[in-house]
């Protein structure tokens, strides 16, 4: 929705969920100057007022209701478990508000076409927050393939590899119920990267999961997942908490194309350096990737340049590939991705 | 050192290849276990004295009967790859090989590469700890397709013979996409199932040539284990040279056909099987044919091992 000229004051963002990445999408907010923290709201009244004490006293509350009614809130970030994300995101579209959800959309297809049917019903601005399209190297690997220089895309892999362990078994994401799986959980990143690259529709899903890290656990800490598009690319994405070492951390990429070989080396990112524990290539930092992912969703809300923000219908395209993948692991056969 | 003798035989292969004249010939005579000792088109000189190895590279029509005569006269046998077209014809072959107790070693020369060594040998040594996943990737620019055939048969068993010197772990399902849909495919993906749970997925493929890239351009194993992670890139070792002409890279170490002859050589003189072999050979062809039927039904597809192994 395009804003008048009266309407000069920044926009109000209100960050329902103060959890783990509320911090990253703060700090985005804080940096641009379109836009202000207008408050948190967090079923969990300690942690609402912990975030707003933390920025600035900013107004807080555990009643999402009463927040969505501010005049002064145009636009929220929803950024709760996965689960919570239909009915949050449906209470934000009723009130009006323009909304940029954390990924996955929803846990499950016809919750994914609900949520982009309701913003698209009220004209509000819907974007998902898949991260990783607003980092380097993703934009880098866009902007080669857009250029022509690699031809059409024939075959992609994409790995995100670590051995990060998960907190305890209390924690959601290990929970299928709250998160929707891995796939849906962390699985939603790379293929909604490697669709976004290829440009091309997905067609059937092969997957296979494996639990390394404890048998006991619900979800895939391994999951591979090849996707066939209906132009013949196929796209082989890997996503991983379960390597070893626990400290590794991987990102493989490779485009293979009609007119060339795109590849990003393990030590292609970051300096390198040796300690007394070994070697390791420095993180190259996420923070701006989430100024860049708010800046797009802003511009689409402002009607202001390009509109490169991730829209509800590519991230239930997102969520339709997860689940495909969630579905083919449990039957053990390559399944058609409606 | 004993230097055996060798018959070279044949100069045929998949689509255009002569891997004889290219490859196995000029290894031999430059490998100081060997010195070829004559070449033949049809089965002479099976019978003479001073051949102790007869390598195999007749058209796929005679490989049956070539390869099973030459065993028959006494002689080990190297064997271009792939041995056969048919599991069944592989089959024939292995079972004559298993009787004469003599050396056939099919030409996946691809598993002696010091990288894949290197891997194997600490796999073997427990660096990894027990290896669940590999991910493996061998494309070649350039050069011609080996028409009819396509590089599911002609690339891909490199890798997955690589795999299974890695990791010793048989293929028990496999899921394969390829293209291009209307011919011989170029690019194939290989979803494997292995016994002891372990996956792997594995390119393999022929694409346009890329400047500066002689053969293979990504030729590389990830052995992911309980205890830790592997990367074998078998582009290198090497240097870097960049100059005028564009970038190259070089080393000096053997290439991997020596270092099969190698062991072609160190298995002939010790009286011992190849640590490569006919049962390897027909794995790798059971494999093709599950992968094809694969490829053609959409299906994950289940092999059965007992047919791979040759007593
Ligand atoms: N884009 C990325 O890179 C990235 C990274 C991590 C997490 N995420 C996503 O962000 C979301 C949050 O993850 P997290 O790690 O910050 O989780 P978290 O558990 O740390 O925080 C979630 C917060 O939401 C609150 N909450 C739960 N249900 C609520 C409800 N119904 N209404 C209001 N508040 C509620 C909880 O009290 C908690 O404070 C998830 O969707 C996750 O998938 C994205």
């Amino acid at each position: 929705m395009e804003r008048d000229s009266m309407s000069s004051r920044p926009l109000g963002i209100l960050v329902v969920g103060a959890g783990a990445i509320a911090d990253l999408h703060v700090a985005a907010i804080t940096a641009d100057p379109r836009c202000v923290l207008a408050g948190f709201a967090d079923m969990n009244a300690d942690r609402a007022r912990t975030a707003a004490y933390r920025n600035g006293g900013v107004p807080w509350t555990a009643d999402l209701a009463g927040a969505l009614a501010r005049p002064d809130v145009d636009a929220c970030i929803v950024c709760t478990p996965n689960d919570t994300h239909e009915n949050l995101a449906l209470r934000v579209a009723a009130a009006g508000k323009h909304l940029l959800l954390e990924k996955p959309l929803a846990t499950t297809v016809e919750g994914a076409e609900a949520i982009v049917e309701a913003f698209t019903r009220r004209g509000l601005v819907l974007a998902a927050a898949h991260s990783h399209r607003f980092y380097d190297y993703a934009r880098t690997v866009r902007d080669e393939i857009a250029s022509g220089a690699v031809g059409r895309p024939t075959l992609v892999r994409l790995a995100l590899l670590g051995g990060w362990i998960w907190p305890d078994w209390r924690s959601w994401v290990i929970d299928p119920a709250k998160s929707g799986g891995h796939a849906l959980h962390n699985g939603v990143h790379l293929l909604d990267l490697v669709t976004w690259w290829i440009g091309s529709r997905p067609v059937s899903v092969y997957a296979r999961g494996q639990r390394r890290t404890a048998t006991e656990l619900d979800v895939h800490d391994y999951l591979e997942m090849v996707v066939r598009y209906e132009d013949g690319a196929v796209a082989i994405c890997e996503m991983s908490r379960a390597h070893r070492p626990a400290a590794l951390a991987q990102r493989d990429v490779v485009v293979q194309g009609t007119g060339g070989l795109l590849t990003l080396t393990w030590d292609g990112e970051g300096p390198l350096l040796w300690d007394e524990k070994g070697a390791h290539t420095l993180d190259p930092g996420v923070a701006y990737g989430f100024a860049a992912q708010l800046g797009a969703w802003l511009d689409a809300v402002t009607a202001e340049g390009a509109g490169t923000s991730v829209s509800g219908e590519e991230a239930a395209t997102a969520v339709a590939l997860g689940v495909a993948a969630e579905r083919s692991m449990a039957l053990g056969v390559p399944v058609e991705v409606l | 050192m004993r230097t055996l003798g060798v018959l070279l035989a044949g100069s045929a292969g998949a689509g255009h290849q002569n891997h004889q004249a290219e490859m196995y010939a000029p290894g031999f005579a430059a490998h100081p276990g060997f010195r070829i000792v004559g070449a033949t088109e049809d089965r002479s000189g099976f019978d003479r004295a001073d051949v102790d190895v007869v390598s195999v590279c007749v058209p796929f029509e005679h490989r049956v009967e070539v390869v099973t005569a030459a065993l028959r006269a006494g002689k080990h046998v190297l064997v271009d790859k792939p041995v056969a077209l048919t599991s069944a014809e592989c089959a024939q072959i292995a079972a004559v090989a298993a009787e004469t107790g003599l050396v056939c070693l099919p030409a996946y020369h691809q598993r002696f590469h010091p990288a894949i060594r290197a891997a194997r040998e600490a796999v073997a040594a427990g660096r990894v700890g027990l290896p669940w996943n590999v991910q493996a990737d061998f494309l070649v620019a350039g050069g011609g397709p080996v028409w009819p055939y396509g590089e599911l048969l002609n690339f891909a068993p490199y890798a997955t013979d690589a795999i299974h010197a890695v990791t010793g772990l048989p293929v028990t399902a496999v899921y394969a996409l390829a293209r291009p849909v209307e011919g011989p495919e170029d690019l194939v993906t290989l979803c494997l199932t292995h016994e002891r749970g372990m996956t792997s997925t594995v390119v393999a493929g022929r694409t346009p040539p890329i400047a500066g890239v002689q053969g293979l351009s990504l030729h590389r194993y990830r052995i992911s284990g309980s205890h830790g992670t592997l990367l074998a890139d078998a582009t290198r070792p090497g240097v870097t040279v960049r100059g005028e002409k564009g970038t190259r890279t070089a080393w000096a170490g053997h290439g991997t056909v020596h270092r099969m002859l190698t062991e072609l050589h160190a298995a002939v003189t010790g009286g011992r099987p190849a640590e490569l072999g006919p049962a390897d050979a027909l794995a790798a062809l059971l494999l093709v044919e599950a992968a094809g039927e694969s490829v053609a039904t959409g299906r994950v597809v289940r092999l059965d091992n007992e047919q791979a192994r040759v007593s």
